[in-house]
């Protein structure tokens, strides 16, 4: 089964033509097909899991390929590789996609487009998998260019809305910045070795195809489409954009899976990384500044959604830091775990959404715990998880980024990668209590919420468990059990499996950030009320400033895309309109006209004088030819 | 046997008279007339040269063949056209028939 695990891309992608097709016929716009799809899905999974696991660690990756075409001695092979990290992302994916599609049926209840909605839901779900089993670049290029496209459309489904249009566009178009770099790199790539293909690319590079500045250079463009598509500074801006979607869509693809793509795609070529000098710190840098950045930010955020997507960067940055500590096992677990608590959060923020009539701003929530309870419980059960308290999955998966750190990047980054830890605290424990503890902000609002169906309360309930157990993961006593080689540090790695041991000073020290972390939320939102940080505000407002407006970052890109891009076309549209057009099109033009004005006289309709000219022609040819050719 | 440059001189000397007559006479009928002569001049010239220089094949031969039928069918076209534009102008001048100009 293993070998056929493109049957997983290949369901909902026959599921998105059917409903393209039929789905505005089909009784209840055809949402059961998308919900089967998905649990369909989803149980494939587990075929493909478990005959994955039975095939035994020799026979991994599981290749099977076909030939696409053959140009001269260039042959391009298609087809999928399953390895560890692939089944990692093959676990987040379907059983997040499972869970959001079964969402959607609650939160997309009477809107518009309910049927292209799902259709293009299951688009992505379909691309999404093809990407992480892709076996050579160019196959998971294609994918990650469907799974752009997927966003798009999702994130512009509100197309009505100006706001949507323009969140939209501007997704698509950052992120297409860095995907041109990462075709850059797959041409180079492909250049000079000559195959897409990635297990012989890794092969080819051992060998030293490719010299060590090439390599950088080549790699450096990959990261760039890794950075586009995971929103690292300084292409972040358009995922907090990406949340005029719908809340289930920002879950599934701005939270649990395309977002980290990026990360998927470091961690597949991180082979390629490590050979390549010093981009292994490239990484670390980019991962640590976006970390830092994206949880300053959050704190100076109102809108509940727009703290999670800051937060998701944020996360984000950790993977890569821990990618660049050359460890692919933290990076994998951390995305294994965000994965879940990430989904629950955003999950509960669409269930906040419904149960108070689409009202996401904290300034009129707060005090919902009691109106909505089970949302509030797992919303807070995400939020520990994503602060990392112990034994929530943030902890272990936040644990083994400190540890591979500490181990392979020194005392500096250790120092910065905690302060964000502590920031990631902060603003998950602000976002909680300001929005379900304390008194309502707003009563009119609050008298209207209602706690919302269990349609959309069991995925919460679902991925609350999975936030709860997923850390335990990477203890080798539960892998053993669940049929793995151990734990996850033995199941994915790079050199070496790493049977994993609690270093309970580490344990300790990371339980001492969320702490500080989480009571300083406390303590500056106590009840819900807002007095000691507005306070804190108005003593810094310049800062505060810079933080709500997220270091201007916006209006930094839109001065460069007035001045510089605006500029630059205008001087290609002057170029066009007096150098191309009116010289070259219409000068050529006139010019034909000018000759005939001239030449028309030679017309004069008398047949002798064409007969004169035909004689006199001949003979002119003919004394050329004796004169020439003599 | 006559020598070829007889027949090659023949051929010159009918050539020219149809090029004079084409650039100096202005009735149409003989225009044509002296276009035949030129395109007799033609053939005669390949008739020459294939007996001459080629004896054993007759490329030369079915070429003059060709040329006469080509002729026969342009006389056919032009006449026709000297026909109508005599019922139109009543004339059949070639100077007259001047206003296909711009």
């Amino acid at each position: 089964m293993a070998e056929h695990a493109w049957m997983l891309a290949a369901v909902p992608a026959f599921a998105f033509v059917a409903l393209t097709a039929t789905g505005r016929h089909l009784p209840r716009q055809g949402d059961f097909v998308a919900v089967l799809t998905a649990a369909a899905v989803f149980a494939l999974f587990f075929a493909v899991l478990a005959s994955f696991l039975g095939l035994g660690d020799a026979a991994w990756p599981v290749l099977n390929s076909i030939e696409w075409t053959a140009i001269g001695s260039f042959e391009l092979r298609m087809g999928i590789a399953v390895d560890q990290i692939t089944i990692v992302m093959l676990a987040v994916i379907t059983t997040v996609a499972f869970m959001v599609n079964v969402f959607s049926v609650g939160y997309m209840k009477g809107e518009p487009r309910y049927w292209w909605y799902f259709a293009v839901l299951q688009l992505f779900v379909a691309s999404m998998l093809m990407l992480v089993l892709a076996d050579n670049l160019l196959l998971l290029y294609i994918a990650w260019e469907v799974v752009g496209l997927s966003s798009f459309l999702l994130i512009g489904h509100y197309w009505e809305r100006r706001s949507a249009v323009e969140a939209a566009k501007k997704a698509f178009v950052t992120t297409r910045v860095g995907d041109v770099g990462l075709l850059i790199g797959i041409i180079l790539l492909w250049d000079a070795t000559g195959t897409f293909n990635i297990l012989d690319i890794f092969h080819a590079v051992e060998a030293g195809a490719v010299g060590e500045t090439r390599l950088f250079v080549t790699m450096m463009f990959i990261l760039l489409g890794a950075m586009g598509k995971s929103a690292q500074v300084p292409f972040h801006v358009w995922l907090p954009d990406a949340m005029e979607g719908p809340t289930p869509v920002s879950a599934l693809i701005h939270a649990a899976t395309m977002v980290v793509a990026g990360v998927y795609l470091v961690a597949r070529l991180l082979p390629l990384f490590e050979s390549a000098g010093g981009a292994l710190m490239v990484i670390t840098i980019v991962g640590l500044v976006t970390a830092l950045f994206s949880g300053a930010v959050a704190f100076a955020q109102t809108d509940i959604k727009k703290v999670l997507a800051y937060s998701t960067v944020s996360q984000l940055g950790f993977m890569f830091v821990a990618l660049g500590a050359g460890l692919v096992s933290a990076g994998m677990f951390h995305l294994f775990t965000h994965a879940f608590f990430k989904a629950l959060l955003f999950l509960g923020a669409g269930s906040v959404i419904i149960g108070t009539h689409h009202h996401q701003e904290m300034g009129q929530l707060g005090g919902l715990w009691r109106k909505m309870p089970v949302t509030a419980a797992t919303f807070l059960i995400g939020s520990l998880a994503l602060a990392g308290l112990f034994p929530l999955a943030g902890f272990w998966s936040k644990d083994e980024i400190l540890h591979a750190v500490d181990a392979h990047r020194g005392a500096l980054v250790f120092l910065l990668i905690s302060v964000a830890s502590i920031m990631t605290a902060f603003y998950t424990m602000r976002l909680f209590v300001r929005t379900f503890l304390g008194k309502p902000q707003d009563e009119a609002i609050a008298s209207h919420t209602r706690e919302t169906g269990a349609i959309m309360t069991l995925p919460l309930v679902f991925l609350a468990i999975l936030s709860v157990i997923a850390g335990l993961a990477v203890f080798h006593e539960v892998g053993d059990a669940l049929g793995f080689p151990g734990g996850f540090g033995e199941f994915v790695y790079l050199h070496h499996p790493e049977v994993f041991h609690v270093d309970w000073g580490l344990a300790g020290f990371s339980t001492a950030l969320f702490v500080l972390g989480a009571f300083a939320a406390g303590w500056l939102y106590r009840g819900g009320r807002l007095d000691r940080a507005t306070a804190l505000a108005e003593w810094q407002p310049r800062l505060y400033e810079l933080l709500r407006r997220k270091f201007y970052f916006d209006e930094l890109y839109q001065a460069l895309i007035d001045r510089v891009v605006l500029g630059f076309s205008y001087v290609v549209s002057w170029f066009d309109r007096f150098a191309v057009n009116d010289t070259g099109v219409d000068g050529s033009a006139a010019m034909t006209g000018y000759a005939g004005f001239l030449l028309k006289h030679l017309q004069t309709g008398r047949v002798p004088n064409y007969a004169l000219a035909i004689a006199a022609g001949v003979v002119a040819l003919t004394l050329i030819t004796l004169a020439v050719g003599g | 046997m006559v020598p070829l440059e007889n027949y090659l001189v023949l051929s010159g000397i009918l050539f020219s008279l149809g090029v004079y007559g084409v650039l100096a006479r202005r009735n149409a009928v003989l225009v044509l007339m002296s276009v035949e002569l030129m395109l007799n001049a033609v053939s005669l010239n390949f008739v020459a040269f294939a007996v001459y220089l080629d004896p054993g094949r007759a490329t030369g031969i079915v070429f003059a063949v060709f040329v006469i039928a080509v002729a026969a069918a342009e006389v056919g076209l032009a006449l026709a056209i000297v026909i109508r534009l005599f019922r139109n102008r009543s004339t059949a001048n070639v100077d007259e028939a001047a206003t296909m100009r711009w």
